[in-house]
C-alpha cells in the first residue's frame, strides 16, 4: 500500500498569501494513499527538512511530495533529505505551487484549485514511482586522440602531461597535420613549422603518449569509459625497429617524380618516402601504388641499400585491440578542389593555384626554398591576384558557410609576397573582410597600409590565358566599374571542407554530422567540444572551419573534459534512461533511428542451442541521457523511461 | 487467364527445383466474387491457385507469421503493386529479409490481370516511383471529399455515428501487414492507454491510435476496410494519413528497403506553420 | 445567470525550455489565467499523442503542447521528431473532428517568460470562446454510466 508523505511549504508569503495552505492539506489529507499531509512554513529549512524526514520514519512513507517551489529550485535538496530518511530519492516528486500557480494567479480560491490539481496529480504519479540506483559505469583511464595534427597534437600532450595515457592515432606516415605544410602564420608571421616540429616531438616522446602513425582506426564499441576500438596498423614496409632514418633507401629510389602531397604536388618525392624532412617518425614508408616492386615484381634497390634489412615487402597490415575510456576526435579538414570552378582555371593554368599550393612556395622548407615562383616556368610572378571566397559562401555551386581562414591567410599571403617580392603588386578580390580575433584586424590593416595590398571589393567572373599573362576580369564594386588584371599568378583562397570520408569515420565511431560532414557538437552554445555521443570529443576543424588558436583552444578543452571524466574510477549517472522490454518488443529499430544519442543496439536473443530467436533493442546505460523519444516512438509501448514512465504520466494525468 | 496459367507454371518450377519452400497464393472463396489465401508447399497443389481480378487481399502480413523465415529459405507470394510496397516496408523495419521473397507480381484494370516483371522487390522500384508519381494528390472518392468538407463538429458526428458500430473485434489489426507487433498497445494494460470496453470513446481512441501507427507506413491496400464486420470506412482515415505524409513529407511509404520512417526521421526544416 | 465558462487545459512541456520559461513567468511575477495545469516531461520527444487522448478523456476543453525552438533542444533534436509526429496526429484529430483550435502547439524557450504568460492567456481566451468540448463529453459521460451499471 502506498503511504504517501505530502509536505506543503508556505514559502512565508510566497506560496502562503495566494494559495489557501490549510485547505489544500486537507484536501490532499483525504486523497487514497495520502498517510500524511502537512503545511509548514520553511520546508526547505533545517527544521522543515528534520520534520520531513522524521515524518518518513515515523510514518514509513513510500513516498513523498513536496507543494512548493520549482522543482529546479528544490528537487535535489528535498531529494537528499529522503536519502538521508532511508527512502529512494527518486520516490520524492515536487509539485510546483510557487512559480506556476501562487505567483502567477491573483484569484485565491483559483489558485487553490490550482494548487490541488497539481499536488493530486504529483501524488498520482509518485504513487508509481519505482526506486531507482544512480548508473555506476567503470572509467579506463586510457584517452585515445585521432588525428595527429595541431589539434590532435595538443590535446594528447594535455592529457599526457596531467598524467594520463595516451594513444595518439595518425594516418598518415608523419604527425603534423596541415598546420607543418604552412609557412608563416597569422596574426605574429612566426614560422609555423618551427612552433609545430618541437609540439611533434614532444608527443612522439612523451612517456604517457603512445603514437601509432600510419594507423586508421578500423572499428569502435562499447560506449562512455569503456570503449573498445579496433586500429589497423598499414604496412609501412619498413620495419620501425630497425629502421635509423638514414635515408639511404630515399636517395636510391628510382622512381623520383611522384608528385608530393605535402608539397600539394608542387614538389617531386620518391616511392619509399618520408612526407616531409622533419617527419616524426622520421622513418620512411613504401608507396604500394607506385613502387615498381609493387607494380611489375621487380627492382627491390632500396633493399640493397638498407644496412639493417629493415625493408620487408612482405609486411601485412596488422590490428591492435585498444581500450580506452574517452576519444577526442581530431580528424582535420582538406581544401576544396577549385577545378569546379571552370571561371578560375585552375587545374587548366598551372600558374592559378591554391592557398595551401601558395603555403608551400612561401615556406622555407618548400619546393622552392621559400622563393615564390610560377609552377609554369618557375619565374618570379610581378603581380599577383588573390581572389577570397574561392568555394566559400557561394550556394550555388560551393559551400554556404564561410570559411573563417581565408580572409586572414590572404592577408598574409600578400604580405608573404610583398616582403619577398619587393616589387610585386597585389590585387585582392574579396567580398568582406572578416577578421575578428586578437589582432587580426590590425593584421590585415597592415597588409593594406605598409604591405600595400590593393583589396578590391568584388568578385571574379573570368580567368585566362593570353601572351603569358593570366587575365583577371572581375568587378569593383565600389566603384561600379568593371576591372581587368594582367596577372602572372593567381592564388585562390580555397575553402576548408571536411576530410573526404569524414561522413563515414563519423558512422564508424558513432557520431553525428552536418550537412556537409563537419561533426556535430552536444549543444553549439553550451557543449561545444563534446559530440551527441558520450565520451567522445570533438577537437579543430573537423567540426568547423577553424584556425590554428581556436583549434588548440578546442583541444585543450576537450583534454580538460576527458581529465574531468579520468578525475573518479566510476562515472555516476542520473538513472532517468529508457529501459526495453525485450519479451514485447518486435525489433523495427524505430527507436534506433530515433535516438540522438546511438543508446540503442540490436541484441541477438538465442536459445539454448545458440540459434537467434529474435532481436530486439537494447538500450546501452553508458549513452542513454534519458530524452525519451524512443518511448514515444514505441509502437508497442515496450521502451519506457525511468522516472517519467508511462504509468507515471498516465497517473499524473488521470489524477488532474 | 492467361496470366493464371503462366504463373500457375511458375510456381510449379519454384517447388520442383526446390527454390522456394512456400508459395502464398490465392484459391476460390465462400462466393464468387471472393478468394482466400492459399499456402502449397507441392508443385502438383499449384493448380488449385486462382488469379484474376479479385484476388485483392495484401498477403504479406502472412510473411511475418512466426517463425516462417526464420529457416532462411524463400517463400513465393503473390502481390499487388501494395504489397511489394509493403515487403518494402516491412524489409526496412527488420520483419523480414526481403532476399528470403520471391514476388510473383501482378496487377489488373477492370477484369484483365496483367503481370509485373521482377522477383525481388528491389526490381518493382521503378514501377513503384512511378506509381508514386501518378499518385493523385487529392483523392476522387466522393465520401472521402465529404467528410473533407463538414464542420469539425459534423465531423466528430460523422465518425462518433460510424465508430459506435466498433465492436473491438481488431479484424483490422490482424488484416494489416503492418500491425506486427507482438504485443499491440491496446493489449498493454499498465497502463490502459486505450480503453477497451466497446463504448464510443475507448473506439474513438483504438481507432485514432491504429491510424497514427500507420500514419507513414500504410500502403493502402485496403485489408483493415475489408476485415471490418461493421464496415467502418477505414480507408478513408487511411488516405488522410497518406495524404498527409505525401504532402508534409514528400513520403511515400514502400518505395524500396532504404527508406527511413517518415515518424522516426525528421529534416531540419519540416514544415512547422502549426506552431506557436 | 449562468457562471462564466471555466476552460480546463492541460499542458504537456518539457523540462528545459518550456517548463522553465513557465518558471520565469513566476519568477517575474507575470499574470495568467489559472485555467492551465502542467505536465513536465524531459523533452517534447516524450510527449506521446496518448497523453493528449488521455487529457481530453479527463474532461480537457483543450491541449497545449510546447517546447524548445527548433535548433534548442537540450537531447538535440528530440522537438525536431516531435514536430513531425503532431504535424500528422494533427491532421489526424482534425479529419476524426477533434478541432484543431483545442490542441496547441508551441515552442517556448527558457527565456520566454512573457510568451509563456501571453500564450497561456489567449488560449484560455480562444477555447472559453470554443466553449466545453461538449461532443467529446457525452462520449466521456456513456462511458461513465455504463462502468456503472
Amino acid at each position: 500500500m502506498a503511504k504517501i508523505g505530502v509536505f506543503i511549504c508556505h514559502c512565508g508569503e510566497n506560496i502562503g498569501a495566494k494559495v489557501d495552505c490549510s485547505r489544500l492539506a486537507e484536501a490532499l489529507g483525504e486523497h487514497p494513499g495520502v498517510a500524511v499531509s502537512v503545511e509548514y512554513k520553511y520546508f526547505c529549512s533545517d527544521p522543515g527538512q528534520e520534520s520531513v524526514k522524521k515524518a518518513i520514519r515515523d510514518n514509513n512513507l513510500t513516498g513523498v511530495v513536496v507543494a512548493a517551489c520549482s522543482p529546479r529550485m528544490h528537487e535535489a535538496t528535498f531529494r537528499k533529505a529522503c536519502a538521508e530518511a532511508g527512502l529512494n530519492p527518486y520516490q520524492c516528486e515536487i509539485a510546483n505551487i510557487r512559480e506556476q500557480c501562487s505567483w502567477v494567479h491573483t484569484d485565491k480560491d483559483m489558485a487553490t484549485e490550482k494548487a490541488m490539481d497539481i499536488t493530486r496529480s504529483m501524488v498520482e504519479k509518485v504513487k508509481r514511482n519505482n526506486n531507482l540506483q544512480p548508473i555506476e559505469v567503470p572509467v579506463t583511464r586510457r584517452a585515445l586522440v585521432i588525428g595527429g595534427g595541431i589539434a590532435g597534437i595538443q590535446a594528447a600532450l594535455d592529457i599526457a602531461n596531467a598524467g594520463q595515457e595516451v594513444v595518439l592515432v595518425e594516418r598518415e606516415p608523419s604527425l603534423g597535420g596541415h598546420m607543418a605544410q604552412l609557412s608563416e602564420t597569422f596574426p605574429t608571421l612566426d614560422c609555423s613549422q618551427c612552433i609545430m616540429t618541437p609540439r611533434m616531438v614532444e608527443a612522439a616522446q612523451h612517456p604517457n603518449i603512445r603514437l601509432l602513425t600510419y594507423a586508421e582506426i578500423e572499428s569502435v564499441d562499447g560506449y562512455i569509459g569503456n570503449f573498445k576500438v579496433k586500429v589497423r596498423m598499414k604496412s609501412r614496409c619498413v620495419d620501425m625497429n630497425s629502421c635509423t632514418g638514414c635515408g639511404d633507401c630515399i636517395t636510391k629510389c628510382p622512381l623520383k617524380k611522384i608528385p608530393s602531397e605535402f608539397d600539394c604536388g608542387l614538389g617531386k618525392r620518391t616511392a619509399i618516402y618520408t612526407p616531409f624532412a622533419q617527419s616524426v617518425p622520421n622513418k620512411p614508408v613504401i608507396d604500394k601504388a607506385n613502387c615498381i616492386y609493387f607494380k611489375n615484381g621487380k627492382c627491390k634497390i632500396c633493399t640493397k641499400s638498407c644496412q639493417f634489412n629493415s625493408i620487408n615487402f612482405e609486411m601485412q597490415d596488422e590490428f591492435i585491440e585498444l581500450e580506452i575510456g574517452a576519444i577526442v576526435v581530431a580528424t582535420g579538414f582538406q581544401v576544396q578542389n577549385n577545378a569546379q570552378y571552370g571561371e578560375y582555371g585552375y587545374g587548366k593554368y598551372p600558374d592559378v593555384i591554391n592557398g595551401l599550393q601558395f603555403e608551400r612556395l612561401a615556406s622555407a622548407s618548400g619546393p622552392t626554398a621559400g622563393k615564390i615562383l610560377r609552377p609554369s616556368d618557375g619565374k618570379e610572378p610581378q603581380t599577383v591576384v588573390f581572389i577570397q571566397c574561392a568555394g566559400s559562401r557561394d550556394p550555388s555551386k560551393g559551400v554556404r558557410y564561410c570559411s573563417k581562414i581565408c580572409c586572414m591567410y590572404t592577408a598574409k599571403h600578400a604580405m608573404l609576397y610583398a616582403h619577398k617580392v619587393h616589387d610585386g603588386k597585389t590585387h585582392i578580390f574579396y567580398m568582406d573582410i572578416r577578421a575578428a580575433g586578437k589582432g587580426y584586424d590590425e593584421f590585415s590593416r597592415r597588409a593594406i597600409e605598409e604591405d600595400e595590398a590593393s583589396y578590391v571589393r568584388g568578385r571574379v567572373s573570368k580567368v585566362w590565358q593570353e601572351n603569358g599573362k593570366l587575365m583577371v576580369r572581375g568587378v569593383d564594386t565600389l566603384l561600379g566599374k568593371p576591372v581587368e588584371i594582367a596577372a602572372d599568378m593567381v592564388v585562390l583562397a580555397t575553402t576548408m571542407i571536411p576530410q573526404p570520408d569524414a561522413k563515414e569515420f563519423a558512422k564508424t565511431i558513432g557520431i553525428g554530422y552536418d550537412e556537409y560532414g563537419f561533426y556535430n557538437e552536444a549543444h553549439l552554445k553550451l557543449r561545444p567540444v563534446e559530440s551527441s555521443t558520450a565520451g567522445i570529443f570533438l577537437a579543430g576543424a573537423c567540426q568547423s572551419p577553424k584556425d590554428i588558436p581556436d583549434s588548440v583552444a578546442q583541444a585543450s578543452a576537450s583534454a580538460s573534459k576527458v581529465l574531468a571524466l579520468f578525475s573518479k574510477d566510476k562515472l555516476e549517472r542520473e538513472p532517468v534512461i529508457a529501459i526495453n522490454n525485450e519479451a514485447t518488443c518486435a525489433g523495427c529499430w524505430g527507436c534506433v533511428l530515433a535516438c540522438p544519442y546511438n543508446a540503442i543496439e540490436k541484441k541477438d536473443i538465442l536459445d539454448r542451442s545458440g540459434r537467434l530467436i529474435k532481436r530486439v533493442a537494447f538500450v546501452n546505460p553508458g549513452l542513454c541521457q534519458g530524452c525519451g523519444t524512443c518511448v514515444t516512438f514505441c509502437r508497442s509501448n515496450s521502451i519506457d523511461l525511468a522516472g517519467f514512465t508511462e504509468k507515471q504520466i498516465f497517473a499524473e494525468v488521470m489524477g488532474l | 487467364m492467361i496470366t493464371q496459367e503462366q504463373y500457375r507454371t511458375r510456381v510449379k518450377e519454384l517447388l520442383s527445383s526446390g527454390t522456394v519452400k512456400m508459395v502464398i497464393g490465392y484459391k476460390p472463396g465462400s462466393t464468387p466474387d471472393r478468394r482466400r489465401p492459399l499456402f502449397i508447399r507441392t508443385a502438383e497443389e499449384a493448380n488449385r491457385l486462382v488469379l484474376d481480378s479479385a484476388c485483392i487481399t495484401n498477403l504479406s502480413g502472412y510473411l511475418v507469421t512466426e517463425g516462417l523465415l526464420s529457416d532462411e529459405k524463400k517463400v513465393a507470394i503473390f502481390l499487388r503493386p501494395e504489397g511489394i510496397r509493403s515487403i518494402n516496408i516491412l524489409a526496412a523495419e527488420s520483419q523480414l529479409n526481403a532476399d528470403q521473397i520471391i514476388i510473383l507480381g501482378f496487377d489488373s484494370t477492370g477484369s484483365v490481370v496483367k503481370t509485373l516483371d521482377g522477383t525481388h522487390a528491389g526490381d518493382f522500384s521503378e514501377l513503384l516511383g512511378s506509381i508514386k508519381q501518378n499518385s493523385p494528390v487529392k483523392p476522387s472518392e466522393v465520401l472521402f471529399e465529404q467528410v473533407e468538407q463538414m464542420t469539425p463538429a459534423e465531423r466528430f458526428a460523422f465518425w462518433q455515428e460510424e465508430f459506435s458500430r466498433c465492436i473491438k473485434c481488431y479484424a483490422c489489426r490482424q488484416a494489416c501487414p503492418m500491425c506486427y507487433c507482438r504485443r499491440c498497445i491496446v493489449d498493454s494494460n499498465q497502463p490502459q492507454w486505450v480503453n477497451t470496453s466497446s463504448h464510443t470513446l475507448g473506439n474513438f481512441e483504438w481507432n485514432i491510435v491504429r491510424a497514427f501507427h500507420l500514419a507513414g507506413r500504410c500502403v493502402e491496400c485496403g485489408n483493415c476496410g475489408r476485415a471490418c464486420p461493421v464496415n467502418i470506412p477505414l480507408r478513408l482515415i487511411n488516405r488522410r494519413m497518406a495524404q498527409e505524409v505525401i504532402e508534409a513529407f514528400d513520403h511515400f511509404p514502400g518505395l524500396n528497403q532504404t527508406q527511413e520512417p517518415v515518424l522516426a526521421s525528421f529534416k531540419k526544416d519540416d514544415s512547422e506553420t502549426f506552431i506557436l | 445567470m449562468s457562471e462564466p465558462f471555466e476552460p480546463k487545459i492541460v499542458a504537456f512541456v518539457c523540462t528545459y525550455c518550456t517548463y522553465a520559461g513557465a518558471d520565469l513567468a513566476g519568477t517575474s511575477r507575470l499574470k495568467y489565467a489559472p485555467n492551465v495545469r502542467t505536465i513536465r516531461l524531459p523533452c517534447t520527444g516524450r510527449i506521446s499523442p496518448m497523453f493528449i487522448l488521455k487529457a481530453l478523456q479527463k474532461g480537457a476543453d483543450g491541449v497545449l503542447v510546447s517546447g524548445c525552438h527548433p535548433g534548442d533542444c537540450h537531447f538535440t533534436h528530440g522537438n525536431y521528431h516531435a514536430r513531425r509526429r503532431w504535424m500528422v496526429f494533427r491532421s489526424l484529430l482534425d479529419f476524426i473532428g477533434i478541432p484543431p483550435e483545442r490542441v496547441k502547439y508551441s515552442w517556448i524557450s527558457a527565456a520566454e517568460g512573457v510568451k509563456f504568460a501571453e500564450l497561456i492567456n489567449s488560449v484560455t481566451e480562444d477555447i472559453r470562446k470554443l466553449g466545453p468540448f461538449d461532443q467529446y463529453k457525452e462520449l466521456i459521460e456513456e462511458t461513465e454510466a455504463e462502468a456503472t451499471h
